[in-house]
Order: C-alpha cells, then sequence, then structure tokens
C-alpha cells in the first residue's frame, strides 16, 4: 500500500525553502559567535540546498506573470505564517504530526505537505482524533518522544479529550496543535464560527499541563518551546497550543523571527538529606521491599533498579505502568511481599494508599491494610509537584513516613550510593542469605505460574495463557515489544515471556479509556518499524470497536503490526460488574448480566472489518490449533512490512 | 503459611462452625451434565473461565480439591466472591456445579506442552 507521498512530486526543496536557507545561513554567521549551546539560536533549516527550478523561481516571483501588483496581494500568500510555525516545529524535532484534517488548520496542513515535504515531520492521516491521540500516547511509549496530533480547536479537541485524558493519567507528553479563528471579523459564516471558541483549549485544561493561544508568529515560536519543555520536564503530560487560522494562512510579513533553543530542563532529584535517611530505613530495615509503576523513562531506569535492589537484595513489585525491572529477574516478585515487608520504598506509584491498603468490592466498602501495621513507607516520586483538582486519578491520599519530591530515575543514582554507604559489613554479608531465599521464591512462583498456564490448554475458546504461549513461538527469535496491556488477559504476557528491555512491554493507558488499544499500538509500531522491532498487539475486541479505524491508518502508511485480538464477545468486566449487582440483590443471577455487556447476535466479524480497511486478515479462530499457523502467516505479511490481523475468540480472562 | 492462607483458613473453620448445615449437609446425588449447565447459565466462566481454569479475576476450581462443604462455604459466606444465596441457586444447584467443576479433565503435564517453555 503505498502511502500520501508515494504519488505526489517532490517539493521537499523548493525556492521558498532554498531562500530561507541561505538566509538562515547568513543569519547564523552574524550571530553565532558569543551564544551558549543552551541558549542557542537555532538556524531555520538544515540538510543540502538544491537550486531552484525554473517553473519554481516563476512561481516565487513577486510579481506573477499576467498579474498586476495589486492582485498578486489579492490573490497570492508569498511567505505564509504556518511555514514558519513548521520550522519551528521541525526545530522542535518532531518526527510525526498525526491528524484528522480540518480547516482551521488548512494552512499547517499545507505548510507540513509542501513546504515541509512531509518529511520530518511526516503527516499520519487518522480517521479520528481519538485515534491521533493515541497514537503519539503510544509512539511516546516506544519512542520517548513526544508528537503533534494536529485537530480542530472545537469539534476535534471534543474528539480527543478522551485520550488526552489517558495521556495525562499515564504522564505521557505530547503537543497537541487545535487550528481555531480567533478575530471574529475574519471568520467565514458557517463552519468557522461552529468550530471556533473564545478558549478552545478549554475543554481538556483539567487534565492538561499547560496550555497558550498565541497571538503572533514570535509567540507562537517562544510558545511551542516553552509546550516542550513543560511536557518534557517530569512529572510529564501533555500541552496544547491554539493556532489561529489567520496567523498560519497570513503572510508572515518582514519582521524578523526567531526561533529560541530548546532548554531542557533536567529533571527533580530527592534532596540529599532525605535521601540518606531513606537509605538508612532500608539498610536497616529486615525485609525491605520496592514498590514501582511510572518510573522506568528507558532503558537506564532499569538498569539503575537493578542495582538498587541488588544493592539491599530486595524484592520489586512491578505494577507495570512501564517496564521498570527484568521480570526474570530473581528479585521479581509478586505484590504478596508487600503483607511481609517493614519498610516499603515506593518509586513513581501514582496509588500509594491503594498500594498498602485494600478495599474489596464488597456491599459495605471496608478498608484494610495490606501491608503491616509497622511497615514504614517511603515515597518518592513526582506526583506531588504537580496535581489538578477536578479529575480523580490522583487516588486516595496517603500519609508516607518519607515523602520525597524527585524524578525516580534521576533520583536512584544517589540513593543507591547513600544506600552502599549505609552499609555495615554484617548487613552487607546477609545478601547471599537473602539472595537465596527469593532466588527460591521466585523459582517457586514462575513453576505455579507454568502449572496454572496448563488449565483450559485445549480449550475452546483458546485459554488466554494458550494465547500468548502460541504468539511467543513466532516472537521468540526476534527483537518484540508487547505494546498492549495484558492485566485483563490475566497478566500472561508479563508472566510467562521473559521482559528485560524497556520496550518489552509498554504498559498501560492511564485512565482506563476505551479505544486506546489500536490506535496506541500504531503509534508504538510507528516507532518501533524503523529499529526492526515486533510490535504485538493482544487487543481487545470491545476496545476495538472503539477505534477500528486505527487499523486502516497502519496499512495507509505501512506500519508493520502484529494484532492478535483477544475476543471474548463483551464488554467482559461490565458483565462480571453486573452480575456481582445481580448476587447483591439475589435476582437475575442466571444469565441477565449479559444484557448491555454482550456483543454477540450477530458476532462482530473482527476479521472482515479490518480487511475491509486493506489489512491481511484471518479468522475468527475458535481452535487453539488453528492459532499457530495463523500466526505463521502473519508473520510473512509483517515481514513485508504491512500489518497483520488474527481474531482469537478467547475465555473471558 | 502465609498471613493470608492462615487467615483463610481460620475463616473457613469459624465459617463451618457457624454454619454446620451447609458444612456437614448429607450429600446427595448430584448430576456432571446438569451441573456444566447450570455453570454456564449462572455464569461461573465470568471469574472462573469456561473450563474452570481461573485467571486473575478468580482462583481455579477445576478439580478442586476442597469438600463440597467447604466450596459451599466459598459461594455463600466468605464474601471472597460475590455471596451467592439459597434462593438465587439452591443446594442442590451448587451441589451439581460442585460435581461438574471437580469432573472437569486434567490438563497434560507440563513436560508435554512443547510450548510452555520461555527460556
Amino acid at each position: 500500500m503505498k502511502s500520501d507521498k508515494d504519488d505526489r512530486p517532490d517539493l521537499s526543496m523548493d525556492r521558498r525553502k532554498f531562500l530561507s536557507s541561505a538566509t538562515a545561513a547568513g543569519a547564523a554567521t552574524l550571530i553565532g559567535a558569543g551564544k551558549t549551546s543552551a541558549q542557542e539560536e537555532m538556524s531555520q533549516v538544515d540538510g543540502p540546498v538544491e537550486p531552484p527550478s525554473a517553473a519554481q523561481l516563476q512561481m516565487e516571483d513577486e510579481i506573477p506573470e499576467g498579474y498586476s501588483a495589486d492582485q498578486a496581494q489579492d490573490y497570492f500568500v508569498k511567505s505564509p505564517g504556518s511555514d514558519f510555525m513548521l520550522d519551528v516545529i521541525k526545530k522542535i524535532g518532531i518526527d510525526y504530526v498525526t491528524t484528522n484534517p480540518g480547516s482551521s488548520f488548512r494552512g499547517i496542513h499545507e505548510s507540513i505537505v509542501n513546504y515541509g515535504g512531509n518529511q520530518a515531520p511526516e503527516l499520519l492521516t487518522s480517521v479520528h482524533e481519538e485515534q491521533a491521540t493515541a497514537m503519539a500516547h503510544g509512539y511516546y511509549k516506544a519512542s520517548g518522544k513526544p508528537l503533534i496530533p494536529l485537530v480542530h480547536g472545537t469539534v476535534g479537541l471534543q474528539h480527543a479529550c478522551m485520550a488526552v485524558y489517558n495521556a495525562w493519567s499515564d504522564r505521557v507528553p505530547m503537543i497537541i496543535l487545535a487550528g481555531n479563528h480567533m478575530n471574529v471579523t475574519d471568520r467565514r459564516a458557517g463552519s468557522e464560527w461552529a468550530h471556533s471558541a473564545q478558549d478552545c483549549i478549554r475543554v481538556v485544561r483539567d487534565y492538561i499541563k499547560w496550555d497558550d493561544q498565541p497571538v503572533s508568529l514570535q509567540h507562537f515560536s517562544e510558545s511551542m518551546a516553552r509546550a516542550w519543555k513543560i511536557a518534557m520536564t517530569p512529572p510529564r503530560g501533555p500541552v496544547a497550543i491554539a493556532i489561529d487560522g489567520h496567523l498560519q494562512e497570513g503572510e508572515r510579513g518582514d519582521k524578523k523571527l526567531r526561533i529560541p533553543g530548546l532548554a531542557p530542563t533536567q529533571p527533580p532529584i530527592g534532596e540529599d538529606g532525605a535521601i540518606a535517611e531513606a537509605a538508612r530505613m532500608l539498610v536497616e530495615a529486615e525485609n525491605p521491599i520496592i514498590v514501582v509503576d511510572l518510573m522506568a523513562h528507558d532503558q537506564t531506569g532499569i538498569e539503575r533498579l537493578v542495582e538498587l535492589a541488588e544493592s539491599i537484595q530486595a524484592p520489586v513489585v512491578n505494577q507495570y505502568g512501564r517496564m521498570n525491572f527484568p521480570n526474570r529477574h530473581h528479585l521479581s516478585q509478586g505484590s504478596g511481599v508487600i503483607a511481609e515487608a517493614d519498610v516499603i520504598l515506593c518509586l513513581e506509584l501514582n496509588d500509594t494508599w491503594g498500594t498498602i491498603n485494600t478495599m474489596r468490592d464488597r456491599v459495605h466498602r471496608e478498608a484494610r491494610r495490606r501491608a503491616r501495621s509497622d511497615a514504614k513507607v517511603i515515597d518518592i516520586g513526582v506526583k506531588d509537584l504537580f496535581i489538578k483538582s477536578n479529575y480523580q486519578n490522583f487516588q486516595r491520599y496517603y500519609a508516607s513516613d518519607l515523602s520525597i519530591a524527585g524524578d525516580g530515575q534521576a533520583t536512584l543514582p544517589s540513593l543507591t550510593e547513600a544506600v552502599r554507604s549505609a552499609m555495615k559489613r554484617s548487613r552487607r554479608s546477609s545478601n547471599s542469605e537473602r539472595e537465596s531465599r527469593w532466588q527460591r521464591e521466585h523459582k517457586r512462583s514462575y513453576v505455579k505460574t507454568l502449572d496454572a498456564a496448563r488449565y483450559a490448554w485445549d480449550a475452546s475458546p483458546i485459554s488466554t495463557a494458550r494465547l500468548f504461549s502460541e504468539i511467543w513461538q513466532v516472537a521468540k527469535d526476534r527483537d518484540w515489544s508487547l505494546v498492549s496491556d495484558d492485566k485483563l488477559k490475566s497478566g500472561w504476557g508479563t508472566r510467562l515471556w521473559p521482559m528485560s528491555k524497556h520496550y518489552h512491554y509498554l504498559g498501560r493507558s492511564g485512565a482506563g479509556g476505551v479505544g486506546y488499544g489500536a490506535p496506541a499500538a500504531v503509534g508504538a509500531a510507528l516507532a518501533l518499524r524503523d529499529r526492526g522491532i515486533l510490535p504485538i498487539n493482544v487487543q481487545a475486541d470491545g476496545d476495538m470497536m472503539f477505534s477500528p479505524g486505527a487499523f486502516w491508518t497502519a496499512a495507509h502508511h505501512n506500519i508493520p503490526l502484529l494484532t492478535v485480538t483477544h475476543n471474548n464477545l463483551g464488554y467482559h468486566q461490565e458483565n462480571m460488574h453486573l452480575q456481582r449487582m445481580s448476587v447483591r440483590r439475589r435476582r437475575g443471577t442466571d444469565g441477565n448480566s449479559l444484557i448491555g455487556n454482550e456483543l454477540r447476535n450477530p458476532d462482530i466479524d473482527l476479521a472482515k472489518i479490518v480487511e475491509g480497511m486493506g489489512v491481511w486478515s484471518s479468522g475468527p479462530i475458535h481452535d487453539p490449533k488453528d492459532l499457530g499457523p495463523a500466526l505463521v502467516k502473519a508473520m510473512d505479511v509483517i515481514d513485508q512490512g504491512e500489518p497483520a490481523f488474527i481474531d482469537c475468540i478467547c475465555q473471558p480472562r | 503459611m502465609t498471613q493470608v492462607r492462615k487467615c483463610l483458613f481460620f475463616t473457613l473453620l469459624g465459617l463451618a462452625l457457624l454454619f454446620p448445615h451447609v458444612a456437614f449437609a448429607q450429600e446427595s446425588e448430584s448430576d456432571v451434565s446438569s451441573g456444566k449447565a447450570l455453570y454456564d447459565s449462572f455464569q461461573c466462566w465470568q471469574c472462573h473461565g469456561y473450563e474452570g481454569q481461573g485467571g486473575r479475576s478468580g482462583p481455579r476450581i477445576a478439580q478442586t480439591a476442597y469438600p463440597y462443604s467447604v466450596f459451599a462455604i466459598f459461594v455463600r459466606y466468605t464474601n471472597l466472591m460475590p455471596a451467592y444465596s439459597p434462593d438465587v441457586l439452591s443446594d442442590a444447584q451448587l451441589r451439581d456445579i460442585y460435581e461438574f467443576v471437580r469432573s472437569i479433565p486434567a490438563p497434560p503435564a507440563l513436560e508435554e506442552i512443547s510450548k510452555l517453555d520461555f527460556e
């Protein structure tokens, strides 16, 4: 399948770009001396410059042939403001812009495809703004780089809202650009009014870090640099900029415009005295443990946590907001260890209270402490550095014994060093005994996991353990990434597959907003495409029906992605909730909980849906024996650089 | 024995003494096929899977080692799962379900499943 750019003339270096690069080169010569690297102004255009063609020269004339000066001024725009906006975006280093097209940003849309040659950033076509935003979410988690979802400031941003909330809750940065027409005397009647707002970012302001509505191109330039900085500073999160239609479409003007340099903020690190106290508590503890959630930004985070855990031989409970710790390391343990700990180090937990306590779903909700009553809790993370009021994703308040504001990954080296300094010989010598204990526990737990995976092995619908085991057969000899959450699949991915790389598991949606799976998987697959890593998406059926169009985007842009559905023919979580309500009320327990929750009669042919969008597909597969051969065929498609999809009818969990 | 298991053991022991009519009820004839139908219609599979294999939502109950009396206490009185009272699930129905889950065939041995090798 061809991408947008295949059939179009190469406009990557037109006259305008040639001139701007030449101008920039001159300007760089003039201003180059005396700048520090962090504050250095960016040159406008990099790369080789080719001379313009005769036709391009003619197009760039002040007054095109056959027009008067007044006519030329009336009919044409020589240097549109959105070209400069694109220069800014390029300098920030944005690889892709995800969008569903809209007139409020037609100016910058044109600049991306013509002035920028649709390269760095390349425009990716989504069929819904929620998908465009979730793609940016998945892309960041696989690459560590933010993308730009480009949306209508009103209806487009309204569509994107839930995906923005997911990103906010998952601490994922992105820079949302929202088209808007601010000047009322400048709007066409009709849609330009309906698609404009006095304060278009307001609908998402409760769950973004920052926003602005620039009134000039220079204002835009500086706000974009600020937007990048704020989004990428822990706690990371989405930001938004409204881009005025007139600013995009009008002349850039003669005024000199600057693009400020990026000045990344170093992540906050825990205060030395508090770190020393945390180290003392950990070293003196009989049973210290580490619980970790949204900590590792990259592989370095994993390595640092291994260092700390090994230094005191403390078990690590990964809540899998990120891939934080190798799951085959002997210190990787289940949450049961929390009950035995006397000191609990919480690293970037979003929910410390819910880690230390439980509240079961019963008629009378009573909290019960899961940890020992005398257990001390150390909380290290950035969650207290930025919090908003309305949406309650920050979870219940917990009074930790020692709270340290600091980025978990950035704080780990000083904590590990402090721990090593605080360790006496006797404590150090106990490590081998601790190591043996956790090795035994880890082995016992893994054997138990394998034993559990045997049950329903040959069942139809296919067991979720069998599903992950079959997928492993085609993944095990490659570099791979599980780009989807496995929690509602009984966690078989993180329990069975050996995971040690940061990209081996990308975690959850953040807020549980349904419709995240497919587009986030496509975004992650895009990031992994050039690294030769196989992206694996185990896709829930209910989630998929919110955003199936993401598979068209994968086909259209040649993004290889292996998708296998965990198709349990309904909204199973809600099925269980309704059954629970029925049982409590002692009525309708023999079947009514399917009403409103099942996706049957007719059963949805998911394979046919994606086939209709140009994606190779197979299924529905009911017999587990048919899954392996289908996966082998799917891998042939993947190896040709295309997405492949298998619909697999599965057990509920 | 972990704290959780200890707690569970004493809870069950206490409940057995509190509800002797369930814990020590006379066993009656039961029907595996009826139990399968009831397992499906009462949607035990929602948490325990169609084959009783269990998962993150509920424990494995296939081939349960518990005697019926303890099984019944779990279903009716522990609050570890939604409590199915006798007026929505009779003792006879529960016993049939119990016989069904006990009758679920054993899975293949680990050594017989080559695909359960992730090294």
